[in-house]
């Protein structure tokens, strides 16, 4: 444990969830953990309205020619050290997406990010398991 | 009221535009193929007359020419009426819709920048979904694309569009 920030990030991370050009599927699962079911805001995890706030990044989808200059504004704008966490196949590599004339990439070619979920879309519980296991490695 | 095309549509239809040609594919889906000349006239007189609402609009690339389907609905009895056009490849033009019919904007944008149909008297023939970086002359969802795109420069900065 090297950085207080960090530590201080640790107990109760607040999350912005970044769709960058997703199906949804991911944003709905991402809603779902909110629900009393999964109910995350037991662990303290918050989902927050502005990245100004949020000591996380949920981000989902493919990043393409128009989404990514706002996926590097929204990750300027989040104060630092904060965590990137990628939800879904598609932030993992390009999915089946890749050979398409609008695609620019994977993710860690223009942000550092620290955890992938994969799956199309994560069960909630894989998206919980991803954020413990990206909490666990500070 | 049941819910399938109405005869007295159809006929009117017919007995107006007496060169088109009807399919029935199913009791709530029809296809109309008309030239490209009377796809204006036609629009209009299922809109303003007849109340149809423009759902969404269709572009395909094919061997023959570029296919244009417009997709009028008729909510009175939940059917689906198609025009179907077809524009030589030589000569990429068709007359707007967006005119009169405010649903036609965006779709005719998207048709515009992806396949390269020019719609005359559109009134803002923009790019609407492509990059800023993004040449006008080049058509992706065209059948001769091929991987045009590795060349062209990704921005990082937003540009401010619509």
């Amino acid at each position: 444990m090297a950085n207080a920030k960090l530590w201080g990030l640790k107990k109760s991370p607040w999350v912005f969830h970044v769709a960058a050009a997703s199906c949804n599927n991911c944003d709905i699962e991402i809603l779902d953990i909110l629900t009393p079911r999964w109910d995350v805001e037991r662990f303290g995890i918050l989902l927050v309205g502005s990245a100004r706030h949020a000591d996380a990044l949920l981000v989902t989808g493919v990043l393409n020619r128009k989404s990514l200059p706002r996926v590097l504004r929204v990750y300027e704008q989040t104060p630092k050290p904060c965590l990137v966490i990628g939800v879904g196949s598609c932030t993992c590599h390009s999915h089946i997406f890749e050979p398409s004339y609008n695609v620019v990439g994977p993710y860690d070619k223009y942000i550092p990010v620290d955890v992938y979920i994969p799956g199309c879309p994560p069960k909630p519980e894989a998206i919980i398991m991803g954020v413990v296991k990206a909490l666990k490695r500070l | 009221m049941k819910k399938e095309y109405s005869k007295e549509i159809l006929d009117e239809i017919s007995k107006k535009f007496p060169e088109v040609s009807i399919k029935i594919y199913a009791p709530r889906r029809i296809y109309i193929r008309i030239s490209r000349e009377k796809v204006f006239d036609f629009a209009e007189f299922l809109f303003k007359e007849k109340d149809f609402r423009l759902s969404i609009a269709t572009g395909i690339d094919t061997r023959d020419g570029m296919e244009i389907l417009y997709h009028f609905s008729h909510d009175e009895s939940g059917t689906y009426y198609t025009i179907k056009t077809l524009i030589p490849k030589d000569d990429l033009k068709i007359k707007s819709l967006a005119t009169f019919l405010p649903a036609a904007n965006w779709i005719e944008r998207e048709i515009h920048e992806l396949l390269g149909v020019d719609f005359v008297g559109h009134p803002n023939l923009k790019p609407l979904l492509t990059a800023e970086t993004w040449p006008a002359d080049l058509h992706p969802l065209r059948r001769d694309y091929a991987d045009e795109h590795k060349d062209i420069k990704i921005s990082k900065k937003p540009q401010e569009t619509l």
